[in-house]
């Protein structure tokens, strides 16, 4: 009897641990095959908190005009025979109130090979998570425009986050140029 | 044995969880936004100016808190017409809410909420729309801004994105011929809970730069000497690609145990965005609209005419937006009374801000 408790204790408690303490796990798995689905699966992932050179930020927030969210962000780099295939980058901008999770792959000279808003946690403005618009990333690089309206288009409903996700994405563009240049 | 459970939950909370910590963003922070409006409106029947105003009609402030990424609270104030007195000026709380954003596709909020009717009434920003005041179809048919106490659960499902509310009922005692049931809108105000009123919209977001959906209210409103329940089906599309933006709305509502037994409305907008064509780094955007309404489109007896209330407009005008948050408005239309083809003719200025 007691064991039987104890294990209907131990499932309780997992779900509840699931449910409530590992959505930054899912985060991490979907992360993971997001890099398998783009770089195929005989690959290194390198993973690291890339803290930001404060010199650097500064340069690339004045030119999008959009504060880095934190004084790092997350890089991947992924190799292959220890050759370098490509970046990713794992950032957060704020949509009206609440952080938005993103993501850019690049090849390895800063290309965008796609992009991926990982989490939304607002009503209105979740559009930004639409593959098609998504799409319109991929080719732009550091010397890219972004501009909305004539090179993203915007999403009617979802004007501010359409506006921060974009910048966050250029951003991305900008930081993975520095880090590719400083041979990190 | 205990001791094994122990063991077994310490290693899953390290093995499979702290590792990630990493990727946990909640944060607490408080947030700040706005909008507002300054209008010159002049209005002119024959060569008679009827109305020449200038006026700061609508200054709105956004707060909200986040406790985490999945509770917050939001709130927006409203000060109309900049000063208030009895009966001058408003001062509104539009929204006040706890929003629980469970994931994608649910969530809940209750509180004082908006009702999810139409493409402005959620969406009611100046930068957001054509003309300097909000088309005449969202103020004579879909009353906006309309909110109320309530509660709702929304969420987006493959693009489909829904929201169904519970709000507070109109008061149908305050229904009228010219504004429909404007001026039932109880606004917050010690509000009577027995007749809730249900409203259900359904979006499609996945097409590039389309939006369109359809949403139904019905409320078996109810005032101290009269008992009209209403019906309220509306669809609307907005298309905004490729420097074209365009905006189709149409809504009736159906009144039972009255003499008008329906409002009707439409609107039409196209605008193009001709800054892209030289390559300038701003929108401008000239706009042409067309407007019909009626608030009293059926009629079952003699005692209001159905082509009295009947409007139609015509309007050309220009949204001149320097940076997207910030626009820069003229209008300039006729309004046309079916009943006696009274001529109105309007002229606006407007800037507006969000942010």
């Amino acid at each position: 009897m007691e064991k039987n408790v104890n294990i209907l204790f131990y499932i309780v408690f997992n779900l509840i641990l699931q449910s409530t303490y590992c959505h930054s796990q899912e985060m991490k798995d979907e992360v993971e095959k997001l890099i398998k689905s783009e770089f195929g699966i005989s690959i290194k992932i390198n993973f690291s908190k890339y803290e930001i050179e404060k010199k650097v930020s500064s340069k690339i927030e004045k030119q999008v005009n959009q504060k880095f969210f934190g004084s790092s962000v997350y890089l991947y780099q992924i190799t292959s025979k220890e050759k370098i295939e490509g970046y990713a980058l794992l950032d957060n901008v704020y949509g009206k109130s609440l952080p938005i999770t993103f993501i850019v792959f690049f090849d390895n000279n800063g290309n965008i090979l796609s992009t991926n808003v990982l989490k939304y946690r607002e009503q209105y403005g979740g559009s930004v998570k639409n593959p098609k618009w998504n799409e319109q990333f991929v080719g732009k690089n550091s010397g890219s425009s972004f501009e909305i309206g004539k090179e993203i288009s915007s999403i009617s409903g979802a004007t501010i986050s359409v506006n921060s996700v974009t910048k966050g994405i250029q951003k991305s563009a900008l930081l993975i140029k520095e880090i590719i240049e400083s041979g990190e | 044995m205990r001791i094994t459970f122990l063991t077994l939950f310490t290693m899953q909370i390290f093995n499979h969880c702290l590792f990630s910590q990493d990727f946990d963003f909640n944060t607490s922070k408080v947030t700040i936004g706005g909008y507002g409006e300054l209008h010159y409106n002049n209005e002119k029947t024959g060569e008679q100016d009827v109305k020449t105003m200038l006026d700061f009609h609508r200054f709105v402030l956004f707060f909200g808190y986040n406790w985490n990424e999945k509770w917050s609270f939001k709130s927006e104030v409203e000060l109309e017409h900049n000063f208030v007195q009895s009966g001058q000026g408003e001062l509104e709380l539009e929204q006040a809410y706890i929003n629980y954003h469970h994931d994608d596709y649910f969530g809940f909020q209750a509180g004082v909420i908006l009702t999810s009717i139409g493409l402005i009434n959620e969406n009611h920003e100046p930068p957001l729309f054509f003309g300097v005041e909000r088309p005449d179809y969202h103020n004579r048919i879909i009353p906006t801004t309309w909110f109320g106490n309530g509660a709702a659960i929304y969420g987006n499902f493959n693009g489909f994105d829904y929201k169904f509310t519970v709000l507070e009922g109109l008061n149908s005692d305050k229904f009228s011929a010219s504004n429909g049931i404007r001026n039932g809108r109880e606004k917050g105000y010690r509000p009577k809970a027995d007749r809730l009123l249900y409203n259900a919209r359904v979006d499609y977001l996945n097409l590039q730069g389309l939006r369109f959906g359809a949403s139904y209210t019905y409320n078996d409103a109810k005032g101290d000497s009269t008992n009209i329940p209403v019906s309220i089906l509306e669809l609307h599309a907005k298309y905004e690609a490729n420097n074209i933006y365009s905006v189709f709305e149409i809504g009736n509502i159906g009144y039972k145990n009255r003499s008008i037994e329906s409002s009707l409305g439409y609107y039409f907008d196209l605008g193009y965005d001709i800054a892209s064509i030289i390559d300038w780094d701003v929108e401008l955007i000239p706009f042409f609209r067309y407007s019909d309404t009626n608030t009293s489109a059926n009629v079952n007896d003699n005692s209001v005419s159905e082509e009295h209330y009947h409007f139609t407009q015509f309007m050309v005008g220009l949204s001149f937006k320097p940076i997207s948050q910030i626009v820069f408005k003229v209008d300039y239309s006729h309004r046309n009374r079916e009943s006696d083809n009274q001529k109105i003719v309007l002229f606006n200025l407007g800037l507006g801000y969000m942010f």
